[in-house]
């Protein structure tokens, strides 16, 4: 399945950092396979056109996060060893900027941590009420 | 490196080549129209009022020349018309010695050949239509297309600097070798259209007769005069426009009165006068970097039959090579100091 | 392959300085983008590494090594504007080129101008000006060179074409060759760029990798309950690029740090502070625009 990655160079947020994210939520979400091959750093570069070093960067980045294990010469994959524990380890990744960002937000407009607790309990409970 | 000079020597000398090209076809139709004058006789001697009782005679020689004898026995005169075909006509014209022929006499116009002896009593006068020509007649109508072709390429630089720097200057070769080249492509062009000229000139006359030069006396010199003159004026114009960016279109147009007038300033008497002398210095000592004041149409024969150049011809063949080297050298020097 | 590095140049015409000590390092394989407004000196600069302008002072070092002729083998150059020879076939421009660099690759050339739809048989004069540009561009990607310096190589093409000289861009860096180039439109320069340099009034404003610049940079912005705030210090602290108040309202360029001054506004009695993201283009303007008043009007009666 060919990765499908969009990123905004607009926005504030440095491009590498959302190739992070987003590879790691298409690990977590599984579309991206333990195993499955990457684009190579050029080829993804040039499908974003966004600049290769920062590809490379983030592509690091990923393998010291133990998400991808990159081979010379023959790229960078998923990782294939623990693949529930890279999925859960992407997908915590993601849940914790997502709730900092919230957190953040939720104190600068004057709430206390019990507040923000019980918010976040409501929620808790509302989602996995649903699911069950 | 130099490819767009040699694009601009093309495009120059294509023009050329389209003006000598119709100069050539015009000389086509005159020959065609001609055609029966030039290899009849008959149509050539029906337009001699003959003498009464003279006798007209025609025979092929074993070489195939068609000879064509007049004999008037009247005025005891004798022509012989030899028909070389395209190696043109021989005349022998025999007749008493009376007044007119006082004096032996030579002169060649072109590759006409006249020669009037006395033999004994008889005058006898030889007309070569294909004689030697002497080189310098090529040489001096070759140097119009030089100095036209000089002239439309003494900007190299100035054209570079009008908005082409950014590619001139970023070649992997220093200002100087560029520069060098750049001229050495133009000196190409000025030599090529010498010498596409003379071929011009020898097809127009291969059409008549078969050309032969004389190089003996000043011709060989003369040549090199044809070139050095040329690269000269060249070279002032180069230096002239080397640090322009625009404008330099004008200085081209210009320079030719300009320069023509100064060596005519320089010449024409101004009167005794102080100021009439101030202004003949004025006008000689500017005249002496102008490469046109070297030029001269002075010639005359030596007692061997060949034509000479004025006496100081070597000196104005050496300043005009000098000429040409220093201001080629000063070109370069504001070529170097350029900037975009 | 490559590193250019620039020290303290200076460039005077006349009384008019149009650069004014610029220090620049350019890693090797880096895409280098060079911001500034108009008539900064972006231009002037690239002039001066070219030695096409011959710079007051300063050096500007190849590999660590001044400009020569045979330098230029190894940098492939895209001027502002047009340079071609009118009266020229493009084809011609092609030979000139092959005949000038031994690295030139006719074939490649040819392939550029197909992708960029320009007749090579057409003369410069027939052409409009962003296929003027995209010819440059293709006769500079075509010399495979270890450099690239590109002077707005985007300006007059469509959007397609612009996205495309960026992926040759992209193509060149990621083959190893190290690039500088200016734009406009910081959206590219947002894009392909890995470091970035503001230029304004010939001296540099700011300089780092895009990325870091976002990261660091954020505008720390807190609400005071009223207007008589004094600020304690924060304005004339050295990671504070920039402080603007208006009314009750502070807002704090960071350039590192921003959570810690979040909690040093708060701290102080300031409500409803957040840090805002700032994008290329915010990063710039703050780069280039003076700032309203000096640090200590901004700190306010109470410093």
């Amino acid at each position: 399945m060919p990765v499908v990655l969009t990123v905004d160079p607009r926005s504030g947020v440095p491009i590498y950092l959302q190739v992070i994210e987003q590879v790691k939520r298409s690990v977590a979400i599984g579309v991206l396979a333990a195993g499955e091959q990457l684009p190579t750093v050029k080829q993804l570069a040039l499908d974003l056109t966004i600049n290769p070093n920062t590809v490379a960067k983030a592509y690091r980045e990923l393998e010291r996060d133990g998400v991808i294990e990159t081979s010379p010469g023959r790229g960078s994959f998923v990782k294939s060893n623990g693949v529930k524990d890279t999925t859960k380890a992407a997908a915590m990744d993601v849940a914790r900027d997502a709730i900092d960002g919230v957190v953040r937000e939720a104190k600068s407009i004057g709430l206390g941590a019990e507040d923000i607790r019980s918010l976040a309990n409501a929620a808790i409970d509302r989602w996995f009420r649903e699911a069950e | 490196m130099n490819y767009v000079e040699w694009l601009r020597v093309r495009n120059t000398l294509r023009v050329l080549a389209i003006v000598l090209g119709a100069f050539i076809l015009i000389v086509l139709v005159l020959r065609i129209s001609f055609n029966q004058y030039i290899t009849e006789d008959n149509a050539f001697i029906k337009h001699i009022k003959l003498e009464p009782g003279a006798t007209v005679s025609q025979s092929v020689l074993p070489d195939g020349t068609k000879r064509t004898t007049i004999k008037s026995p009247s005025d005891n005169t004798t022509v012989v018309i030899d028909n070389h075909g395209i190696n043109g006509r021989h005349i022998v014209i025999t007749e008493p010695l009376s007044k007119a022929h006082e004096h032996e006499h030579r002169a060649v116009i072109g590759s006409v050949v006249y020669n009037e002896r006395n033999v004994g009593k008889m005058a006898v006068t030889t007309i070569d239509t294909n004689g030697s020509v002497p080189f310098l007649y090529y040489m001096a109508i070759a140097d119009l297309a030089a100095f036209f072709i000089a002239t439309v390429l003494a900007a190299p630089f100035a054209r570079e600097s009008d908005g082409h720097l950014e590619y001139a200057l970023t070649k992997p070769v220093s200002r100087e070798t560029f520069a060098v080249s750049v001229i050495g492509a133009d000196l190409a062009g000025i030599i090529a259209a010498s010498l596409m000229t003379i071929v011009a000139l020898l097809l127009c006359q291969a059409m008549f007769e078969v050309p032969s030069f004389d190089f003996g006396g000043v011709n060989t010199s003369a040549i090199l005069m044809g070139i050095a003159a040329p690269f000269a004026w060249y070279g002032l114009l180069a230096a002239s426009t080397a640090s322009l960016k625009r404008g330099y279109g004008a200085i081209l147009g210009f320079a030719w009165p300009v320069a023509i007038l100064v060596v005519v300033f320089a010449e024409i008497p101004w009167g005794d006068s102080l100021v009439g002398q101030l202004v003949h210095n004025v006008f000689w000592t500017i005249s002496r970097i102008d490469p046109l004041s070297y030029i001269s149409f002075t010639v005359d024969e030596n007692s061997a039959g060949q034509l000479t150049g004025p006496p100081n011809f070597a000196p104005r063949l050496a300043i005009e090579f000098a000429l040409f080297l220093i201001y080629s050298t000063l070109a370069v020097v504001q070529w170097r100091r350029v900037e975009a | 392959m490559s590193t250019i590095s620039i020290e303290n140049l200076r460039k005077t015409y006349g009384r008019y300085t149009a650069i004014d000590g610029l220090s620049v390092a350019i890693p090797e394989g880096c895409v280098f983008g060079l911001l500034g407004p108009n008539g900064a000196g972006k231009t002037t600069t690239f002039k001066c590494m070219l030695g096409l302008a011959r710079a007051d002072s300063g050096t500007v070092l190849y590999d660590g090594k001044p400009l020569e002729p045979s330098t230029f083998e190894r940098i492939a150059y895209v001027p502002e504007r047009s340079v071609l020879y009118d009266w020229m076939t493009v084809a011609e421009h092609v030979e000139m080129q092959r005949r000038a660099y031994t690295k030139f690759s006719v074939q490649r050339a040819n392939e550029l101008l197909a992708q960029f739809s320009i007749d090579p048989h057409k003369k410069a004069r027939a052409l409009s000006k962003g296929m003027r540009t995209a010819t440059m561009v293709a006769l500079a990607i075509a010399r495979e060179a270890d450099m690239l310096i590109l002077d707005e190589p985007t300006s007059g093409l469509d959007p397609i074409n612009q996205r495309h000289v960026l992926n040759l861009m992209i193509n060149e860096s990621a083959r190893g060759a190290t690039i500088i180039f200016s734009s406009h439109q910081i959206g590219q320069v947002e894009r392909a760029a890995e470091r970035i340099a503001v230029i304004d009034k010939g001296h540099l404003a700011l300089e780092g990798a895009v990325d870091d610049l976002k990261a660091d940079r954020k505008i720390v912005e807190g609400i005071f309950p009223d207007e008589s705030y004094a600020l304690n210090g924060v304005a004339n602290d050295p990671r504070i690029a920039r402080a603007d108040r208006s009314g009750r309202i502070v807002r704090l360029l960071t350039t590192d740090g921003a959570p810690e001054f979040v909690n040093k506004l708060e701290a102080m009695g300031a409500s409803g502070v957040r840090i805002v993201d700032l994008n290329l283009e915010d990063i710039f303007l703050y780069a280039v625009s003076p700032s309203d008043a000096t640090a200590d009007v901004v700190e306010g009666a109470g410093s």
